[in-house]
C-alpha cells in the first residue's frame, strides 16, 4: 500500500478523476441543471446552466473579510476540510464501473466521511462568532440528526439484503451482488428504502424545503453569514459537490448493476442518472414546497422517512 | 524479578499514600514530589510488563506471603496478571499519571492538598489492585477502597453544596453496589470454598446452580454500579461534576473502567457465561439502553462537566454492548473502545478543567468565544470531541467502526433483530454525541465572546502537557489502530477467551484440563477496513495543495483582509440590531427544535432523574433485580 | 486567462443585498417584482443574498432615517470589494416627500459613493432591471481595476 506509485495514483484519483476536479465539475453541472429546471418549472427562463460556475469564479475574485470575532485558522480551514473530504468520498463510491480504491472502504466509512463536510460547515460557522451562525449551526446539526436515522436504516437494509456473513458493509460486494442479481431498485422490498434515500438527499445537500439551516430570508444564511470571497465560494462548491456525492451514492446503492462494460460510457450513464435523480429528488420538491420549520423537519424524518426505511429493513430481515 | 512488579506497583502506591500523609506537612515540594515520584515508578513498573505479558504471552502470578495452594485449594491472596488485566492496568497507570501531572497546576488555589494527594494515591492503588488481583475477595476490598476514596475526593471542594450532595449520593449508592458484590462473593465462597478466581472458574466450569446464579447476578449488578450502566448511572453525573476535574478524569478514565474490567472478568473468565445467548442479549440490551439514555441526557445538559459525565455513561454503553456480543471481534471492539474512551474522555475532562481554571465556571450559558484566548485548549478539545463523535481519522472512529461491524455481523449471523436494533442505536447515538459536542464547541470555544471572560488566559504549561499528550495519543491510536490491535487488543481478548491458561498458571499445569475446561475458540478478528495513514497523508497533501493554490493565485483571488485593533464596522459581526451587542447563542437552548419534538421523552427522563437518593437506590435495586431475574429464568 | 474568467464572472453573477432605510415599501415590492417569473432577473444571474458579506450590489431604498443611518453605514462597510451601490427610487436621492423631516438624514450621497441611481416613485421594474444591469457592468470594471 505504501509505495510511491500507489501514492501518485491515489493523488491522481483524489485530484482529478473521481475526486476534486471531476466531482466539482459534475457538481456544478448538477447545481446548474437544478436551477435551470427549477426556473422552467416556475415559468421562468432561468440562469444559464453554467451559472454556478460563474458564481464560484466571481466569489474567488472578491475580498475575503475575516471578522474580528472569528478564529482565523478554523474560519479559513473549515471550507477546505469540507472540500477535500468531499473529493475523497468519491473514491469510495463506484462511479459506473470504475472503482478507484478497491477493498478498503465500506458504507460506514462513507457514512462518517459524509458527515465531515457538514461538521466543517458547522465548525466554520461557529468560529465566525455571529449569533445568526449560532442559530444556523443548531439547525444544521438537528437536520443532521434528523436524516441520519433514515440514512442509517437504508444502509443497514442494503447491507442486510446483500449480506454476506463477513464484509457486510462492503461497497464492492453491493456492486457485485447487483451485477449478479439485478439492481436493488428493482427488488420490491427495497423500494421504500429507495424513496427514503431520495428524501435524505435534499436534507443532506440542504435544498429547500430542508434548507432551514441556511435560511437566507430569516437567519441570513445561517453558518455562512460572515463568510465572503474565496471561502464562501468553496462552501458553495461543497454544496454542489454534495449533490453529486449523494446522488452518486444513491446510484451506487440502488442502481449499481447497470453496466455496459465500457468505462467512459458507464461514467456518462452514471452522470445522467445523477442528473435525473437531482431533478427528481431536489428540484421537484423545491419547486412545490416552502421551507419547513426545524421541528417539523425533524418529525418528518424520524416518522415518515425513517418509517419507510424501517419498512424496507423489516421486509429484508424476513428474507423478502 | 518480573513477577514482583505488579504487586510492587500496587503496594508502592499504598505506601505513597501514607508517606504523603506523614511527610506531606513538611513542605509542598516534598508532598508533590512523593506523589509524582511514586506514580511515575508505578507507571514504569506496569509499562515494563508489556513485553513479557502482551508480546511473549506470559501470565504473571504472585502469591502474597508465598502462601501457595495447599491440597489443591488456594488459600492465600494471589495476584495474577494476564493480558486482559494488564490492558486495563495500562489504562489505569496512564490515567493517574497524567492526572497527577495535571493536578500540579490545577490545584493551585485549593487548600488541603495533602489530603488530596493521599486520597489520589489510595484511589490509584485500589483501582490498579482491582485489575491485577486474582482473588475475588481482594477484588471486593479494592472496590471498597476505591469507593471510599472516590467519595472523599468527590467532596474535596466541600465548600460547594453540590460536592457534599454528590459525595453523599455516591456514598449511599456506591455502598449498595459494594454490598451486592460482597453478598455475591460470600455466596461464591459457600459454594466453592475458595476465593481464587482461577479456581472458582474451574470448579464452576460454566455450569450454574441456584446459588451460583444468585452470586453471579449480585456480582454483575454490583460491578454494574461501579461502571455506571443504566439504571445504576445516577451517582455518576453529580460526582463527575462536583469532583475536581483531575479526579473526574480518573473517574471516567479508570474507576468506571474498573467496573467494566470486573464485568469482563466475571462473565468471560470466572463464570464463563458468554457462550449463552441469554447473557449476550442481557448485556447488549443494557449496553444499548445505557448509550441511548446517556447521550439523550447529555444533549439536555448545560454544564460542561455534567455533559461529559453523561457522555461517559453513554460511551460505557458502547463498551458493554460490544463485550456482550461474546465474539472475538466484539471483545476486541469493546476493549478498543474502552481504551479510546479513557483517552478522549480524559482529554475532554482536562479541557473542561482548563476552562474552569481560566474562567471560573463550566456553565455553558456563561461562556463563549474562548478559542482566541485559549488556542491549545481549543485544539485539544476539538481533537477529543471529534474522537468521541467518531470522525475519521481519530481513534473513536476506528473503535466505533469495529463495534458496528461486530454487532451487525452478529445480527446477520444470529438473525436476531435485537442486535440490529442495537446497531441502529449505536449509529444514532454517534451522531447525537456529535451534536452535543457541537453544542459545547459553539457555547464555549467559538461563538460570541462573553465580556465577562475578557481576561481569560491560557492555562499554565504543566496543565497543557497532559492535554497535548492525550490529544496526540487520540490521533496515534486512530492512525495505527492495527498496531494497537496486534499488541494490545488481540492478546487481551485472547486472554479473556482462553481461560485454561489463566487457571493453569495459578493452580499448576494440567489443572484446567483435569477439571474439563475448554477454551472458547477465538476466531481471528477479521479487521482491516482502510488505511487511515494513507488517507490522512492524502488529505494533508491535498489540503496543503488547495491552500497553496489559494494563497499564490494573487492575481485572480481577492484580497484577504483582517482587522486591526479597535472597532471597525467592516470587521464587526453582522447585526441588524445595536452595535456589537452581546447575544451569544448559548448552550442550554441550542437544540430546541430537537427538544420540542422530544418533549414527552425528556419529561419522563427529567422525572426519573429526580436527584433524590431514595429514588436512585430503588433504581439500583430494581436493576439488580432485573439482572438476577433474567439470569434465573435463562440460566437454570 | 483565469483572471479574465473571474472578471467576466463578476458581470454574470451579481448578488443583490437590499437595505430598506425607511422606505414606504413601494420600491421594495417593485424590486421583488423584478425577481418574479414575469421579469426574472435570475436570467442574468441576479440573486438576493441574505447577508451583506455575500453581496456585490447593495440596493438602498428609502430616505435614510436617523434610526437606520448608523445601521446603513455599518452594513455598507461590511460588503466586500468590488461592490456597487444602487439607490432605488427618489427617496435616497433627494428625500422625496420626506425631505426636511427632523428624522431624515439623506441623501445617500452624503455617506457613500452611489454608482447607479434609479429614479422614480416608484421606478418601473424595467428601469430597475436596467439599473441593476448597469451596476453589474460597473462591477466588472471595478473588478478589472482591482490591483493586488
Amino acid at each position: 500500500m505504501f509505495n510511491v506509485l500507489n501514492i501518485v495514483l491515489l493523488l491522481v484519483f483524489v485530484l482529478i478523476f473521481p475526486g476534486a476536479l471531476f466531482t466539482s465539475a459534475v457538481g456544478l453541472w448538477l447545481a446548474g441543471v437544478d436551477r435551470k429546471v427549477l426556473a422552467r418549472m416556475q415559468h421562468r427562463i432561468g440562469p444559464p446552466i453554467r451559472q454556478p460556475l460563474y458564481d464560484f469564479l466571481k466569489l474567488m475574485g472578491k475580498e475575503t473579510i475575516i471578522p474580528h470575532a472569528a478564529n482565523k485558522t478554523v474560519y479559513l480551514g473549515a471550507p477546505i476540510v469540507g472540500f477535500v473530504s468531499l473529493a475523497m468520498i468519491m473514491l469510495f463510491i463506484p462511479v459506473g464501473g470504475f472503482v478507484a480504491v478497491s477493498g478498503s472502504a465500506d458504507l460506514v466509512v462513507i457514512l462518517y466521511l459524509i458527515t465531515i463536510p457538514g461538521v466543517a460547515l458547522i465548525v466554520g460557522g461557529s468560529s465566525s462568532g455571529s449569533p445568526y451562525a449560532g442559530i444556523g449551526i443548531s439547525r444544521e446539526m438537528v437536520t443532521m440528526m434528523a436524516y441520519e436515522l433514515p440514512f442509517v436504516l437504508v444502509l443497514l437494509a442494503v447491507a442486510r439484503k446483500v449480506g454476506g456473513a463477513n464484509l457486510v458493509f462492503s461497497m464492492e460486494s453491493i456492486a457485485a451482488w447487483q451485477a449478479a442479481n439485478g439492481s436493488l431498485l428493482f427488488h420490491w422490498s427495497m423500494i421504500p428504502a429507495a424513496i427514503a434515500m431520495l428524501l435524505v438527499i435534499p436534507a443532506e445537500v440542504g435544498t429547500q424545503p430542508f434548507d432551514v439551516a441556511e435560511a437566507e430570508t430569516e437567519i441570513c444564511e445561517g453558518p455562512l453569514v460572515e463568510y465572503s470571497g474565496a471561502p464562501l465560494g468553496l462552501f458553495k462548491l461543497n454544496t454542489a459537490m454534495k449533490m453529486f456525492v449523494m446522488t452518486g451514492l444513491f446510484t451506487a446503492l440502488f442502481m449499481g448493476g447497470l453496466r455496459t462494460g465500457i468505462v467512459v460510457l458507464d461514467v456518462v450513464i452514471f452522470v445522467v442518472i445523477c442528473t435525473v435523480l437531482t431533478i427528481l429528488s431536489m428540484t421537484t420538491i423545491h419547486a412545490v414546497t416552502a421551507r419547513l420549520k426545524i421541528e417539523h423537519l425533524f418529525k418528518f424524518y424520524w416518522t415518515f422517512v425513517a418509517g419507510m426505511a424501517l419498512l424496507s429493513l423489516v421486509l429484508v430481515w424476513f428474507g423478502l | 524479578m518480573i513477577q514482583h512488579f505488579p504487586v510492587m506497583a500496587v503496594m508502592l502506591l499504598f505506601l505513597g499514600a501514607f508517606l504523603v500523609a506523614i511527610f506531606g506537612r513538611i513542605s509542598p515540594v516534598i508532598r508533590d514530589g512523593i506523589a509524582i515520584l511514586i506514580a511515575t515508578i508505578s507507571l514504569v513498573l506496569i509499562y515494563a510488563l508489556i513485553k513479557p505479558v502482551m508480546i511473549d504471552g506470559q501470565i504473571i502470578s504472585y502469591w502474597m506471603g508465598n502462601w501457595e495452594p495447599v491440597e489443591g485449594y488456594a488459600i492465600g491472596i494471589g495476584y495474577e496478571v494476564d493480558a486482559l488485566g494488564l490492558f486495563f492496568a495500562l489504562l489505569v497507570v496512564t490515567t493517574f499519571w497524567l492526572s497527577g501531572i495535571y493536578s500540579l497546576g490545577y490545584l493551585k488555589k485549593d487548600a488541603n492538598k495533602m489530603h488530596y494527594y493521599t486520597l489520589y494515591l489510595m484511589l490509584s492503588a485500589s483501582v490498579l489492585g482491582l485489575v491485577l488481583t486474582g482473588d475475588l475477595f481482594n477484588m471486593f476490598i479494592m472496590i471498597e477502597i476505591m469507593t471510599f476514596a472516590s467519595v472523599a475526593l468527590t467532596a474535596f471542594r466541600n465548600k460547594q453544596a453540590i460536592a457534599l450532595e454528590a459525595a453523599f449520593k455516591y456514598l449511599v449508592l456506591g455502598s449498595i453496589g459494594s454490598s451486592m458484590t460482597l453478598a455475591g462473593v460470600a455466596l461464591m465462597y459457600r459454594v466453592c470454598h475458595t476465593l481464587n478466581m482461577a479456581q472458582i472458574s474451574s470448579i464452576i466450569g460454566g455450569e450454574f446452580n441456584l446459588t451460583t446464579i444468585m452470586a453471579f447476578g449480585l456480582i454483575v449488578a454490583g460491578l454494574g454500579v461501579k461502571s455506571y450502566i443504566v439504571p445504576f448511572h445516577t451517582p455518576a453525573a453529580d460526582a463527575y461534576t462536583a469532583a475536581p476535574t483531575s479526579i473526574s478524569m480518573i473517574f471516567s478514565g479508570m474507576v468506571n473502567k474498573a467496573g467494566v474490567y470486573g464485568i469482563i472478568r466475571m462473565v468471560y473468565v470466572v463464570f464463563r457465561a458468554m457462550d449463552r445467548s441469554s447473557i449476550q442479549i442481557l448485556l447488549v440490551v443494557f449496553g444499548a439502553v445505557t448509550m441511548f439514555i446517556g447521550v439523550t441526557m447529555a444533549l439536555a445538559q448545560h454544564d460542561f462537566k455534567r455533559l461529559l459525565a453523561f457522555h461517559s455513561i453513554s460511551q460505557i454503553g458502547y463498551v458493554i454492548t460490544a463485550i456482550g456480543l461474546g465474539t472475538a471481534l466484539g471483545l476486541n471492539a469493546g476493549l478498543f473502545h474502552a481504551m479510546n474512551h479513557t483517552l478522549f474522555k480524559g482529554l475532554l475532562f482536562l479541557t473542561a478543567g482548563a476552562v474552569l481554571t481560566a474562567t471560573g465556571t463550566t456553565n455553558l450559558d456563561k461562556l463563549g468565544g474562548l478559542s482566541k484566548r485559549m488556542p491549545v485548549t481549543t485544539v485539544c478539545f476539538l481533537v477529543g470531541a471529534f474522537s468521541i463523535s467518531g470522525l475519521p481519522p481519530f481513534n473513536g472512529f476506528a473503535s466505533k467502526w469495529m463495534v458496528y461491524q461486530a454487532i451487525y455481523t452478529k445480527a446477520v449471523e444470529s438473525g436476531n433483530i435485537l442486535f440490529a436494533i442495537a446497531t441502529i442505536t449505536a449509529l444514532i447515538v454517534s451522531v447525537m454525541t456529535l451534536a452535543s459536542f457541537i453544542k459545547v464547541t459553539q457555547a464555549v470555544f467559538f461563538g460570541q465572546e462573553n465580556p465577562e471572560n475578557a481576561n481569560a488566559k491560557e492555562v499554565p504549561v504543566i496543565m497543557q502537557i497532559p492535554m497535548v499528550i492525550m490529544a496526540v495519543l487520540c490521533v496515534l491510536t486512530g492512525l495505527f489502530y492495527n498496531v494497537v490491535e496486534k499488541f494490545l487488543l488481540a492478546p487481551a481478548a485472547g486472554a479473556a477467551l482462553g481461560v485454561s491458561n489463566y487457571i493453569d498458571k495459578m493452580m499448576g499445569a494440567g489443572y484446567a484440563k483435569a477439571a474439563g475446561i475448554t477454551d472458547i475458540e477465538a476466531a481471528p478478528a477479521a479487521f482491516s477496513f482502510w488505511n487511515p495513514l494513507v488517507w490522512l497523508l492524502l488529505f494533508v497533501v491535498v489540503f496543503l495543495g488547495v491552500y497553496i493554490v489559494m494563497a499564490t493565485s494573487k492575481s485572480t483571488r481577492g484580497r484577504m483582509l483582517e482587522g486591526g485593533e479597535g472597532y471597525d464596522p467592516k470587521y464587526a459581526t453582522f447585526f441588524s440590531g445595536e452595535q456589537e451587542e452581546f447575544s451569544q447563542v448559548g448552550g442550554s437552548d441550542l437544540f430546541w427544535g430537537f427538544k420540542t419534538d422530544w418533549k414527552g421523552y425528556y419529561k419522563v427522563l427529567q422525572g426519573l432523574h429526580s436527584g433524590i437518593v431514595t429514588d436512585y437506590a430503588s433504581y439500583i435495586v430494581m436493576g439488580a433485580a432485573i439482572i438476577i431475574l433474567v439470569m434465573f429464568i435463562c440460566l437454570r | 486567462m483565469f483572471k479574465k474568467l473571474v472578471d467576466n464572472s463578476a458581470l454574470k453573477s451579481p448578488w443583490i443585498y437590499h437595505i430598506n432605510t425607511g422606505s414606504c415599501n413601494g420600491c421594495d415590492i417593485e424590486l421583488v417584482a423584478v425577481l418574479t417569473p414575469r421579469y426574472d432577473a435570475e436570467r442574468f444571474g441576479f440573486r438576493l443574498a441574505g447577508t451583506p458579506r455575500h453581496a456585490d450590489i447593495v440596493v438602498v431604498s428609502g430616505p435614510i432615517t436617523s434610526q437606520s443611518k448608523e445601521r446603513l453605514i455599518r452594513t455598507l462597510a461590511q460588503v466586500p470589494e468590488p461592490k456597487c451601490v444602487v439607490s432605488l427610487g427618489s427617496c435616497p436621492r433627494s428625500g422625496n416627500v420626506f425631505k426636511g423631516s427632523y428624522s431624515v438624514e439623506g441623501p445617500l450621497e452624503k455617506y457613500v459613493h452611489v454608482d447607479v441611481s434609479v429614479a422614480g416613485c416608484t421606478p418601473k421594474p424595467e428601469a430597475i432591471m436596467e439599473g441593476l444591469y448597469k451596476a453589474a457592468q460597473i462591477l466588472k470594471e471595478k473588478r478589472e481595476a482591482m490591483k493586488k
